[in-house]
């Protein structure tokens, strides 16, 4: 086994984590599972693929569609999950659901439903030395991204006024309120902060997967067990469950392929199970 | 899920059970019937079943179109999988997204039964029906103690793990993996219900039997339903710790929901592979898990044939937009707009609308004669 | 049968580092209605849900009719004589009265129900759903619920609590002629000073979740540690 294996599998994880932080974030405050997640990915990754086919330069696209998500985001929020908060967390997810539908058919409608390779920028398109293995530079540039990224999220999340606003109204919504906290104004930043990094991660994945119609519904399972076992709610917990997973679908694939493909459901139904809260979870 | 839909207007006839009251409505009550199964509701709905399963019958005999034939076929096939789903979903409060465990197992087993090991179709698939519904029994006794979202992604983990095991190239020899298995009828008995593989495939010769399987289907889940058992599901639905403190255990009940809420799936993928006499790993995969959920949510899960309609509906939209495959696009307006104005779905909206409707009328009927 | 029918010792219930319950004991004969008062936050129905076996013990255990039930759960204990009522009403909303009252019955083996029907008054309402009937009326169905096949001892959570004064009164009154009836022993939390010394032969006062004193409600009144830290003016 080489160590470009482990380096997938980061890859992979530093995806999922960025994907899973996302979802951990508002399924922590608005207790709803964001079935359209995967869709949302797989419009980042579109916007991306738009716009390095119309020329536009792919560190633009990096910042542009996240941006565009958060829009995405704003409208989930300010269309369903605001008006949905007094019916049942199944009902707001399946209404998730069948956002994610109509989405991933939307995206299909204008871009066609042909599989498109998107280059990564220049400068990063070659492979790097890396304790002796030559490796795409560019995937080095999603672990990278996906650890800043990680970084930054948890020092803003502990540290800044909003990320305690966050993680009170995440804790108990009515306290919160109660407390002064403007919980539906939280609300939205989380929701366009989530959408945005879904956004982000598709835009990354865009060059190492490449766009396919069927990119937003499987990852959708992946990221949403990753959050489960991650811990319902919890970021941190999230992360570190993307990076496990990540590690071992891709090593699992190298020594065991019958049995790798299997692991993500034997994770996630031994957590739940035996630990419903999850590796690092606050509460179920 | 809402489930406070008003049901169907019943009359109470037994004399002990209703205390004469001063408004004088003629008896009729809104509200569930008393506990158990009473004799005359019993043979009542009996006689009903047994005129809608004649008068059903003469189906193939009006619908000309072998095309729309073919959508009712499937549609029945797919309305038992959403029966049993939504009966778990109304009764436990469950949402499954598992349920292709239960039918994309059965009709697999009926694949690797007749074609790898020869027995005889007939065989086959009541031994599938059976092993659909053990291995219910077996994936409910470990997820039915978990409720909400936890039981979905429970649910949904052990559905696509069992697809993931289908597509497995190592076990190509029993699976096909992704080339999935033909049904081949071998054995001395080569027909299912006195109708041979040929007959099974063509729609209206494989009517009748799958007819048949959904008006039974339908009569047992409403039995179950208006049984002691089907109250106790209901109690504890709407009030575990209640439940528990008035004596009830709740693991067992539920996980009887989810056994047989698993034998209407099996069933219904035995009459798959009959029918289509052939199997592959979509019968397990997410898509179906996904749209037979939305079908059965669409119909609306608190009358019991909604799902019906809701599978019926989705064959039928699966035939016109498949091809454009703007059927997703649909299927995702249709959940959207259902879950969020109509919660009883489809078919619980249009009937909330009747009883509505001859409530005023009745009311308008009393004003004008008093 | 000799001996107490409900016997807790050193009942310790802990939420994480607070200690609601502790080192509780309560003896309740049949028959006997006991009392339990305390200001608020005394641990009184956290104690409920001890011995309930709604919660599990952090410590200390519950004998009932001489067996150790401590670690069995709530629906054994339904089952073999021990009932209780909540303080926030629990009751199936979109059933009708009579589906959950013979719901119970079946369970419980209760033969006479129109007696606890009558008692509190149910009959009108048989075949509404429990959602439609006023407040008080489903406080009854839970109570009742809970006195359905005489159960050895039963443990009502402020039964009279969301309820008018007259009508917790009434309550009060039902409850103590049903237990004297069928010779049930009850174990009574309640806010309603008042009721509870004028229904009541035992009565526990509970502070800060330790016994503050027990025994009859005279020596309880008279007590001067009680008085001091409860009764205070309304002595």
């Amino acid at each position: 086994m080489n160590f470009a294996q482990v380096l997938n599998g980061l890859a992979l994880g530093a995806l999922l984590m960025i994907l899973s932080s996302g979802l951990a974030l508002i399924y922590g405050l608005r207790g709803v599972m964001n079935f359209s997640h995967g869709a949302l990915y797989m419009l980042g990754a579109y916007l991306a693929y738009e716009a390095t086919s119309s020329g536009l330069s792919f560190w633009l696209a990096l910042i542009l569609a996240p941006l565009g998500l958060a829009v995405v985001g704003a409208m989930l929020e300010l269309g369903f999950f605001r008006n949905l908060q007094q019916r049942s967390h199944i009902e707001t997810g399946l209404v998730t659901f069948g956002i994610a539908l109509v989405l991933n058919r939307l995206i299909i409608i204008v871009w066609g439903d042909d599989t498109h390779p998107v280059s990564a920028p220049k400068a990063i398109d070659g492979t790097t030395s890396v304790f002796g293995t030559a490796y795409p530079t560019y995937r080095l540039l999603i672990i990278g991204a996906a650890a800043v990224m990680a970084v930054a999220l948890v020092l803003w999340l502990r540290n800044s006024r909003v990320g305690l606003h966050i993680r009170a109204a995440s804790h108990d919504t009515e306290t919160s309120g109660i407390l002064g906290i403007n919980v539906d104004r939280v609300s939205l930043i989380v929701v366009c902060l989530g959408a945005a990094l879904a956004g982000l991660a598709g835009v990354l994945a865009a060059p190492y997967f490449s766009v396919s119609p069927g990119m937003g519904q499987s990852i959708l399972i992946t990221v949403l067990i990753v959050v489960v076992v991650g811990g319902i709610g919890s970021v941190g917990g999230a992360m570190i469950a993307a990076l496990l997973l990540g590690l071992v679908q891709i090593m699992g694939n190298v020594w065991l392929p019958s049995v790798a493909v299997l692991v993500p459901y034997a994770l996630l139904i031994a957590v739940l199970l035996w630990r419903p809260t999850g590796i690092a979870g606050k509460r179920v | 899920m809402s489930s406070t839909a008003p049901t169907v207007v019943t009359t109470t006839d037994d004399p002990a059970v209703a205390p004469p009251r001063g408004d004088g409505a003629p008896g009729r009550r809104e509200g569930r019937v008393a506990v158990g199964l009473e004799r005359r509701a019993v043979l009542r709905a009996l006689a009903v079943a047994v005129v809608i399963l004649v008068a059903g019958l003469f189906v193939p005999d009006l619908i000309t179109s072998s095309y729309y034939m073919g959508v009712a076929a499937d549609g029945v096939v797919l309305g038992i999988m959403a029966a049993g789903i939504g009966f778990l979903a109304h009764r436990s409060g469950l949402i499954s997204l598992g349920h292709t465990a239960f039918y994309g197992g059965s009709a697999y087993g009926v694949a690797i039964f007749t074609t790898h090991w020869g027995w005889s179709p007939t065989t086959a698939a009541v031994v599938a029906v059976i092993g659909g519904t053990l291995l219910a029994v077996a994936i409910g006794s470990l997820v039915i103690r978990i409720t909400g979202f936890g039981f979905l992604m429970l649910t949904l983990a052990f559905g696509q793990a069992l697809y993931a095991l289908s597509t497995l190239t190592s076990l190509r020899d029993v699976t096909g993996a992704f080339d999935g298995i033909s049904v081949v009828f071998s054995g001395e008995s080569q027909k299912v219900a006195g109708l041979t593989q040929a007959q099974l495939g063509a729609p209206d010769t494989f009517w009748p039997l799958a007819w048949v399987c959904l008006v039974l289907v339908v009569l047992g889940l409403w039995l179950v339903g208006r049984s002691r058992f089907g109250v106790t599901l209901e109690a504890i639905r709407e009030n575990e710790e209640r439940a528990r403190f008035s004596g009830y255990n709740t693991y067992l009940p539920r996980l009887g929901a989810f056994a047989i809420s698993g034998f209407c799936a099996s069933i219904a993928g035995v009459l798959f592979a009959l029918k289509a006499s052939y199997v592959s790993p979509d019968v397990l995969g997410f898509q179906l898990a996904g749209d037979s959920l939305v079908a059965t949510i669409v119909g609306g899960f608190t009358i019991l044939i909604g799902p019906v309609v809701g599978a019926l509906l989705y064959i039928y939209a699966q035939g016109r937009f498949g091809d454009t495959g703007n059927l997703e696009l649909y299927m995702g307006l249709a959940l959207i707009v259902v879950v969020i104005f109509l919660p009883g779905g489809v078919v619980g909206f249009v009937t909330d609308r009747v009883v509505r409707l001859r409530a005023r009328l009745w009311r308008g009927r009393k004003g004008a004669g008093s | 049968m000799s001996g107490p029918v409900l016997r807790a010792e050193g009942v310790t219930l802990r939420y994480g580092a607070v200690v609601a319950v502790d080192h509780v004991d309560i003896a309740v004969a049949p028959g006997v209605l006991h009392g339990v008062i305390g200001p608020n936050g005394a641990g009184k129905s956290s104690f409920m849900d001890a011995l309930s076996g709604r919660r599990r013990l952090s410590g200390g255990t519950v004998h009932l009719d001489g067996e150790d039930i401590t670690k069995r759960n709530v629906a054994w204990r339904r089952k073999n004589g021990m009932a209780r009522s909540f303080q926030k009403t629990s009751v199936f909303n979109s059933m009708t009265v009579r589906t959950q009252l013979e719901m119970v019955a079946r369970r419980n083996r209760e033969d006479d129900l129109a007696g606890i029907v009558s008692a509190f008054g149910l009959e009108p309402y048989l075949d509404e759903p429990c959602i439609s009937i006023s407040y008080g009326l489903q406080r009854s169905v839970d109570i009742a619920m809970a006195l359905i096949g005489k159960p050895h001892v039963v443990l009502l959570d402020e039964p009279g609590a969301g309820l008018s004064q007259e009508e917790s009164v009434r309550m009060l009154d039902h409850i103590r002629g049903l237990c004297s009836e069928r010779d049930v022993a009850a174990v009574l939390v309640e806010h309603d000073v008042d009721g509870v010394f004028r229904v009541c032969d035992e009565i526990t006062v509970l502070s800060l979740g330790k016994v503050l004193a027990t025994g009859k409600p005279a020596e309880v009144r008279a007590n001067p540690a009680v008085i001091e830290a409860y009764l205070g003016s309304q002595a």
